[in-house]
């Protein structure tokens, strides 16, 4: 009897999506029943009661279920946010280069470096502290380099490096809080989680059988984002007004609003085709960056201002994703679906 | 082409077998190096079979349960013929390297 061995396996397949159960969990069973049961029917009873899916087996299934969920592979709809998802992937890995690059730029003008350029402004010199923060910038401009292997296509190699960019982070937090002092604990746990672990969890989407998600295009958002987002930024700050400056999750609703309106008369063209994904992955840019909003919104709580300015950022964020996601939905279902099955599998 | 692929198609090559078949023998090839789980097996046979190199054979009862087994297809014989000569060139250039090296090493 093979009854509750099946039962626990079938529950673990339950991971899996229903149009890939439908085709293969019959035979993935008898499989995995195959590699219990000896055909000894009391023996077989003894097995089942005791026997169930080992954590290797269950994470070989819990790895197909990624893939096939984030993949997007299936039907239209999983298919748009297989892309949708990629894409928003590389924006936020974009989003660390160009912090990385900053990074390395205001090293080599605070040390002077470059012996042409005039001295950095008194109020921008900040010192890292010790030799842990040295390790932990440099560590930080490693994402440049996982940002650049994705965009190439050299999906293993920006797994392996963003998996070990993650740890300085994490390592810097913890100690943070062990020594009691982390400026904002909520906030930078939210930052870690949001803009550093989830995105590259979620590059198990990048894989060899998916469409592309990038180009070669891509890199030049690089440069060009560091001149459009620090140009203004450094400005403003080397002027003396660095109390206009937003805070990162202001930030980031900040551009992810600009980009919307930026890409808005494109969602509403009826000429221009292919446009939904992209509105696609705004919406969901603007879900991570509205969550990092609100939640970081506890660190302002005795100042009703920053308040206000950060809800401000928020309906003004809503507001522009509102242009951009009745071309989201569409998306769901214009996407082309991968290739189909043979038929004589589906059969 | 991956290494469990690689494996998978190798133990097809002698004729159709059912998933369980394919993990044992993917075992006795690989000397027990390669123990392919479930999960990971039918993640491989999704693969091949959307590419056409893999096809369902047949439906055999068993023990009340319907064993599938699946073969080789013409391109998945030509494709497994042209990975294990890759490999295999690979391996002659490996040991004419390490002949090389030991030889210089004596010299």
């Amino acid at each position: 009897m093979s009854g509750d061995l099946e039962w626990r396996y079938r529950r673990v397949l339950r991971l899996l999506p229903g149009w890939y159960r439908a085709q293969w969990e019959e035979d993935m069973v008898a499989a995995f029943l195959d590699s219990w049961l000896t055909g000894d029917p009391a023996a077989d009873d003894d097995i089942s009661n005791v026997a169930g899916p080992g954590w290797a087996e269950v994470a070989s299934v819990a790895g197909l279920a990624v893939r096939l969920h984030l993949g997007g592979a299936g039907t239209p709809r999983r298919c748009a946010w297989g892309q949708a998802l990629r894409r928003a992937v590389l924006a936020v890995l974009l989003v660390h280069a160009v912090l990385a690059v900053d990074v390395l730029v205001f090293l080599v003008w605070s040390r002077r470096l470059v012996g042409w350029l005039p001295a950095p402004p008194g109020s921008l010199v900040v010192a890292p502290a010790g030799a842990w923060a040295a390790v932990y910038y440099l560590a930080g401009a490693a994402w440049i380099a996982i940002f650049v292997s994705l965009a190439l296509g050299h999906y293993r190699t920006a797994r392996v490096l963003a998996a070990l960019a993650v740890v300085p982070g994490l390592v810097a937090l913890l100690q943070a809080q062990l020594t009691g002092i982390m400026p904002a604990p909520f906030g930078s746990w939210v930052f870690w989680v949001l803009v550093d672990l989830v995105p590259v969890l979620a590059m198990s989407a990048f894989r060899g059988d998916a469409p592309p998600a990038a180009s070669g295009r891509w890199l030049l958002a690089l440069p060009a984002g560091y001149v459009l987002v620090y140009g203004p930024l450094l400005a403003l700050q080397a002027t003396g007004r660095s109390a206009w400056l937003p805070d990162f999750p202001g930030l980031c609703c900040i551009l992810v609003s600009l980009a919307c309106l930026a890409h808005s008369p494109r969602a509403w063209s009826r000429q221009a085709a292919g446009t939904g994904l992209w509105s696609l992955t705004l919406v969901l840019l603007a879900a991570a960056a509205g969550a990092y909003r609100i939640v970081t919104l506890t660190s302002y709580l005795n100042d009703p201002h920053l308040i206000s300015v950060s809800l401000a950022e928020l309906l003004i964020m809503v507001a522009a994703v509102a242009l951009v996601a009745p071309d989201a939905a569409r998306a769901q279902t214009a996407t082309p679906a991968p290739p189909p099955y043979p038929r004589a599998m589906a059969a | 082409m991956t290494g469990q692929a690689f494996f998978v198609l190798t133990a097809l090559a002698d004729g159709p077998r059912h998933g369980y078949g394919i993990v044992s023998e993917v075992a006795d090839l690989s000397q027990g190096r390669v123990k392919l789980k479930i999960g990971s097996l039918y993640g491989v046979l999704e693969r091949l079979a959307a590419e056409g190199l893999i096809e369902p054979d047949r439906d055999e009862a068993h023990d009340g349960r319907l064993r599938r087994y699946y073969r080789l297809t013409r391109d998945g014989r030509r494709a497994l013929a042209a990975e294990a000569e890759l490999r295999a060139a690979t391996a002659r250039v490996v040991r004419a390297r390490l002949r090389l090296a030991s030889t210089q090493a004596a010299g």
